[in-house]
This record gives C-alpha cells, sequence and structure tokens, in this order.
C-alpha cells in the first residue's frame, strides 16, 4: 500500500543494496568509469566523412583529358586510387573481393567526346552492399564534378543558384558534436538497465529474498530503496560524461544544466525500473540477462534515433520507438547540449521520460506485490 | 575419444540443455525473438533521410519559391514545419523555428525576392540548416541543392553544363535497400548475444552456486567440462542463424548468390569464436553479475567497431586495430560477401582463417585459465 510508505524503511534497504554494491568494486567500476571511457573512446573513433575510398580505375582512353579526370579523383583525399586494371572485368573483380569500394570507368572516346560535343560520359560502378558508405561516396560525387569541370576547362562549375547554407549549432558539422550526446545516453541506459536487472533475480536465486519477506517491509519501499544508490551512480556517471564532452571534446553546453540534470534523473529511474521490472518477472539471473540485452542493447542502438534516422522508419515503427525512454532522452540530450533548448520545447520527450518511468516503476511494484502475497 | 569420456560429454550436453531450455520464457526469447528482431530492425531501419521539415520565408508573389517550396513538399524528402507562422510568413523567426524542433531546415527568400533577384542576375538563397544531426545536414543540403536546380531547369530552360557527365551504377543493391544492408548487422549482433551472453553466465552460475566445487571433485578432464559445458551454445547459436538466414532470403528477398555451405563454415566458425569469448569472460567472472558486465562491455565494443553503423576506414590507427581484432567485423563482411556478392574465395578463405586461427587463440587462453581454476 502506498499509504503505508515508509522512507526510513526504503533509506534501510537502500543501505543493504549500497552494501552489496560495494561488495562488488567491478561493478561499481564498471557502472562509473565504463561511460566515461566509451563515450571518449567512439567520440575519438566516429568519423562520418570518409575518407582515402578504394576506387578502382579502368582508363581505356588513356589521353591527357582522362589522366586529369583522374586526377581529380586523387587529389580530392576522399578517394584512395588503389590500381589501375586492365580491364572492365578485373576492375569489376576488385569489387567483388571488396578490395575497393568504387570503380571508374573510361571509355576510348573520351577526350574525343569532351573535345567535339564539350561533354563525355564515364561510368562510376558504386559497391551498394555498403549502404552507409555508398550513401556518402554519392554525396561527394557533386564536388567531383564542380572540381572536375574546373580542372578541365578552366572555368568554376557552379550551379547556377548557389546556396548560402548555414549550419547551426555544429558549424563545422562535427562528428564528435553529433555523437557524443547521442552514445551517452545509449551508453547509459543500457547500463542502467543492466545494472538493476539482476537484482531481485539475484535474491530470489541466492534465497534471500525469503527473509526480505519476512520483515515488514512493503513493495514500493523495497523497489524505491533498491533504486536509490543506483540512481546515485548513474547521476555520477552522467556527471562524468558531461566532464568529458565538455572538457575532452569541446562541445559547447549550450542549454541549462538544471534541466539536463532533471532530464537524466527521470532518464535514469526509466531504465532502473526497466531493468528492475525485468528481474521481477523473471527471477532468473540467465533469462533475467538476455531480456536485458534483448530490449536494451539493440533498441537503444538501432531505435532510438542514435545514427538510423526515426523520421525515415514506417509510422507502425515510429509510434513504436515511443516506448523506449531512449528515444526521449536523446531528442532532450542533443536538444539541450547543442541547441539549448528549453523545457517549452522539450515538453513532449519530457512529458513522454515522465509517463514512461512512472509506468515503469508503478508495474514494477504492482508485480512485486504480487509475488510477495502468494 | 574413448567410450567412457563420450559418454561424461553427452552427460554434460543433456544437463545443460534441459538447465537452459527447461523454462519456456527461455525457449521463446533463444528461439523466437532473434527472427523477430531481425523483422523489427530490418522493416524499420532505414539509412535514407526523409520527412525533413522545412520552413520557408518568402513573399506569397514569389513565384520561384513558391514552386522550389512545392517542389520539395512534392518530393519524399520534405515535410512541412510545423506550427503556424512557419510557411510563407516573412516575420517568421527562423532560428527559433529551427531552435525549438519546429522546422530541420529554414529557406529565405532574399530581401526582394528570388524571382526578382534571378530576373537581375544574382544568385543566391540562404538556406539555414539545423546541423546537430550532422548524416541529416548533409542530405538536407544535397537534396535542396538537386530541388533549386530542377526548378530553375523547368523554369528557365537553365542547365548547368558539366564536360564529364558521371553514369553512377550502384552494383549489388541497386536501390540501397536497407533491409539487405542491415541483415549481416543484426545477425551479427543478435548471434554475439545469445552465445556470449549464454556461455559466460552459465558457467558463472555454477561458481555462484557453489555447483563448480562438484565437477571439480567429479572424475571429469577440464576439456570434458568445457566441450560440455559450450557445445549446447553453439548448437543454439547455429539454429538461430538458420532461421535468420532462412527468414531474411524468403521474407525480405535478401539475394543469396554465394553457396549455402560457404555460410554455414563462417557462420559456424564465428559461433566457435564467440563462444569461446564467452568461456574466456567467465573465467575472469566470480558471479554471473560480472559474468554480464564482461559480456557487455564486449558487446557494445564489438558492435560498434565491426563497421556496421561507422565505417572502420577513417578510425584512428588505434581504433584501428580493435576492429581489425573484432571477430564481428570479418563475419558481417564475410556474410555480405557471400549473400550480394557470390562470394570471393580468396576473401572468404582468407577472412574464416582469421576467424578459425581468433576461436583457437581464445580457447586455448580459456583452456589454460579454466584448467587452473579447476586444479
Amino acid at each position: 500500500m502506498i499509504f503505508e510508505f515508509s522512507l526510513r524503511r526504503a533509506l534501510s534497504i537502500a543501505k543493504k543494496e549500497k552494501f552489496h554494491i560495494l561488495r562488488d568494486p567491478f561493478t561499481l567500476t564498471m557502472a562509473t568509469i565504463l561511460p566515461v571511457l566509451l563515450v571518449l573512446i567512439f567520440g575519438l573513433a566516429i568519423e562520418f566523412n570518409v575518407k582515402d575510398i578504394g576506387l578502382t580505375v579502368h582508363d581505356s582512353d588513356r589521353t591527357f583529358s582522362s589522366r586529369k579526370l583522374v586526377e581529380v579523383f586523387s587529389s580530392s583525399q576522399y578517394f584512395k586510387i588503389n590500381q589501375n586494371q586492365s580491364s572492365t572485368e578485373n576492375a569489376i573483380k576488385n569489387l567483388d573481393s571488396d578490395r575497393s569500394k568504387a570503380i571508374l570507368i573510361i571509355e576510348p572516346q573520351f577526350e574525343h567526346s569532351l573535345l567535339s560535343d564539350g561533354t563525355a560520359k564515364v561510368q562510376f560502378f558504386l559497391d551498394g552492399a555498403d549502404n552507409s558508405t555508398a550513401g556518402v561516396i554519392l554525396g561527394y560525387l557533386g564536388g567531383i564534378q564542380q572540381a572536375a569541370t574546373l580542372k578541365l576547362t578552366g572555368q568554376e562549375g557552379q550551379p547556377f543558384l548557389q546556396l548560402k547554407t548555414r549550419y547551426l549549432f555544429n558549424p563545422e558539422l562535427s562528428s564528435p558534436w553529433f555523437v557524443v550526446p547521442g552514445l551517452a545516453v545509449v551508453v547509459i541506459a543500457i547500463l542502467s538497465i543492466l545494472l538493476t536487472a539482476l537484482t531481485v533475480a539475484r535474491e530470489w536465486e541466492n534465497g534471500s529474498m525469503e527473509l526480505l519477506l519476512s520483515t515488514p517491509v512493503q513493495p514500493l519501499e523495497i523497489i524505491i530503496g533498491k533504486l536509490i544508490p543506483y540512481t546515485i551512480i548513474g547521476l555520477a556517471a552522467v556527471l562524468l560524461v558531461v566532464i568529458v564532452a565538455i572538457f575532452g571534446f569541446g562541445i559547447p553546453f549550450a542549454g541549462n544544466f538544471f534541466l539536463f540534470g532533471l532530464g537524466s534523473f527521470i532518464f535514469l529511474i526509466a531504465c532502473l525500473a526497466q531493468g528492475m521490472l525485468i528481474s521481477v518477472l523473471i527471477r532468473t539471473q540467465q533469462l533475467s540477462m538476455q531480456v536485458a540485452m534483448i530490449t536494451g542493447l539493440l533498441p537503444s542502438l538501432l531505435l532510438s534515433g542514435f545514427i538510423f534516422p526515426l523520421e525515415s522508419m514506417p509510422t507502425v515503427f515510429q509510434n513504436f520507438t515511443s516506448i523506449l525512454p531512449s528515444k526521449w532522452f536523446m531528442i532532450i540530450s542533443r536538444g539541450i547540449f547543442l541547441k539549448g533548448a528549453d523545457l517549452i520545447d522539450l515538453k513532449i520527450p519530457f512529458v513522454g521520460l515522465f509517463v514512461l518511468s512512472s509506468i515503469l516503476i508503478v508495474t514494477a511494484t504492482k508485480k512485486f506485490k504480487k509475488d510477495l502475497e502468494p | 575419444m574413448n567410450r567412457s569420456t563420450f559418454a561424461t560429454v553427452i552427460g554434460f550436453l543433456k544437463k545443460e540443455f534441459s538447465q537452459v531450455l527447461r523454462d519456456s520464457r527461455m525457449r521463446i526469447i533463444l528461439l523466437v525473438l532473434p527472427v523477430l528482431q531481425m523483422a523489427v530492425f530490418g522493416l524499420a531501419i532505414s539509412t535514407e533521410v526523409k520527412n525533413i521539415k522545412l520552413g520557408t520565408i518568402y513573399n506569397p508573389n514569389d513565384t520561384i519559391l513558391r514552386r522550389i517550396e512545392e517542389r520539395s513538399f512534392s518530393s519524399k524528402w520534405f515535410i512541412p514545419a510545423i506550427g503556424r507562422g512557419t510557411s510563407n510568413d516573412a516575420n517568421a523567426d527562423p532560428l527559433e523555428q529551427i531552435r525549438s524542433g519546429r522546422a530541420d531546415v529554414v529557406l529565405i527568400s532574399p530581401p526582394g525576392g528570388l524571382t526578382k533577384d534571378i530576373e537581375r542576375g544574382e544568385r543566391n538563397v540562404q538556406l539555414l540548416i539545423d546541423a546537430s544531426n550532422v548524416i541529416r545536414a548533409q542530405s538536407i543540403e544535397r537534396y535542396m541543392q538537386s530541388i533549386i536546380n530542377e526548378v530553375l531547369r523547368d523554369e528557365f530552360q537553365l542547365t548547368v553544363t558539366s564536360p564529364v557527365i558521371f553514369d553512377v551504377r550502384i552494383l549489388y543493391n541497386p536501390s540501397l535497400e536497407s533491409a539487405i544492408f542491415m541483415v549481416p548487422g543484426t545477425l551479427a549482433m543478435i548471434l554475439c548475444i545469445v552465445t556470449i551472453l549464454l556461455t559466460s553466465m552459465s558457467i558463472a552460475r555454477e561458481k555462484e552456486m557453489g555447483t563448480f566445487e562438484m565437477i571439480i571433485s567429479a572424475p571429469v578432464k577440464t576439456w570434458e567440462v568445457l566441450l560440455g559445458k559450450t557445445i549446447p551454445f553453439i548448437i543454439i547459436g547455429m539454429i538461430n542463424a538458420a532461421s535468420i538466414f532462412m527468414f531474411a532470403i524468403l521474407v525480405f528477398k535478401v539475394p543469396m548468390k554465394g553457396f549455402y555451405w560457404h555460410l554455414a563454415i563462417a557462420t559456424f566458425s564465428f559461433i566457435v569464436t564467440t563462444v569461446s569469448i564467452g568461456t574466456l569472460i567467465s573465467t575472469f567472472a566470480k558471479n554471473q553479475q560480472q559474468a554480464m558486465m564482461g559480456g557487455f562491455i564486449f558487446l557494445l565494443l564489438s558492435n560498434l567497431l565491426a563497421g556496421i553503423m561507422f565505417p572502420i576506414d577513417n578510425m584512428p590507427v588505434f581504433m584501428k586495430v580493435a576492429a581489425y581484432m573484432n571477430p564481428m567485423t570479418y563475419f558481417v563482411r564475410l556474410v555480405r560477401n557471400i549473400m550480394l556478392k557470390g562470394g570471393s574465395p580468396e576473401l572468404i578463405w582468407s577472412y574464416i582463417g582469421i576467424l578459425v586461427l581468433m576461436a583457437v587463440l581464445t580457447a586455448i587462453v580459456s583452456y589454460k585459465r579454466f584448467h587452473h581454476t579447476l586444479d
């Protein structure tokens, strides 16, 4: 019963859980240091502007102009010419065996048609097996075409209407600025689900649950008590991640620290409660952990908008992602970090997160209560 | 193998299988859920950027800008920005629209209107893009430029002449279908989760429950224990892989150009590697919680460093080294190469060789460490 809730009893559960955490320094270290390490490593490693793309060239024209065109590719930094193949078939073999990502084929009459018609076609084959790189290469071709115009005709190959583009919030299109606030969400989500996913199951497996049952402690008190220490650990991890983001990567923190703290707090509660619910429902550690990984790791990585855009999903799946706390916190984190969004801009994600965490806590408590009174 | 050791291993297998599959929920999670996940990720995830919220600030009489706006919305890329005063309103604040998330991009007319400007020979139009998502920002600019070029070509018969025209052909996945791209990646992730975690936790469980002492005091050899503990998870992994491949080929129509037996050998060597890694993790872990943490670290690192979400080629050297020590990197490339390209023998056998080498090395180290614990 919620009326019988006693903070004193909840705190003593928290105290007990704290001892459990302290006895296992490995887990404690993981929970605080790991997010920072991961954000640091991947913030440095992830770069979306692909360079040195393997390009196989088959130039059967072998003229001044065709060599100039190849030069445009090699001097662009985007491409690395790995071989000049003797035939189209050999060039395709390079694509088949993953030795290069693209092929440039220049036909024998290239220079001739360039001089007579003012324009000539060249073939460009692209490896579509790797979607993301293929998309990036397609994006580079426009710039290559402009550079080729300049090189071959001496004229600026500008489109008729020039776009004056201003990139807001990330003027240099820096990958870490984009990745770090998102990665922080993913790492913290999975870690907190995992931290609590085993807590109740462990008590059942070790038999200490029977002991707990014989005390007058209430389900909500147990749930809250168990959540308190992990929330503190989680908040510490969030703080460390923010420090690394600001001082390590020079990401401007445009928004309000307090609002970000509030968002992190509700988000942590949601994830910890999700883990707790799994633990209450399942009771064995091995199974709990499988469920935690399946509902925590892959959805947070793939369905939260971290890399793959939610806006491009079919509507059914877009709606489905709303039950993932990481989707909402992803919007909050990127919004506050880079855009300086305020509570009014973020009302929908905040409400979403709040509703989710309440549902998760209530369900965990109810389920737990049912288990206690057979 | 003599009769008694054979019987010992079989006995272990039976025990382990019944322990894992006794629980009906576990059966569902291990055998049905992987296929379901594959379905969700294959259907949901798209690498294409769509539904970009476009705000336009211009005078209603500006026909060219109106055409550009209309054409943007009729393409599948753009949708109108949310809320009032976002489109066709000269007083709207573009920065505010973007900051609040009502618009991803705002196209702003020059003060006198774009139509007039073009007649006068001026050729500039301002575009504000929310670049908090780098990938999206780059696509937005590219789409906008191509729409504007189209409109100008139709309105003024203006074409940009370039001396070189690229005739682009995309091989293996011509329409850049996302499901085809996602299948190998998610397959590897799912297999890793199932095998690494099950193996590491299963052994850690024995330690935690104290049943490990019983195994030690029984007259069994280390390798018998290890085989008995790992074969069930290899079998479960192979069943998962088979059902996911079947689903991918029959439902998602992922082409299967290569040989099935290549795919089977590649999958088998990958699963043996992950099961060995799971065993190695369990030799470090004192309880299931630690085994799970260890498994999680490995999973997250290998997922992010396998070239599925981020290209390996542009990573700094130390991360490249890590990426090439990651079995998932090779497995994902093997699956893509065999299924989509028909399999280049040179690539297949060298990558399978690397996976086998990894499996053998990890198995030797875990055997040594395991042996040490048993004594």
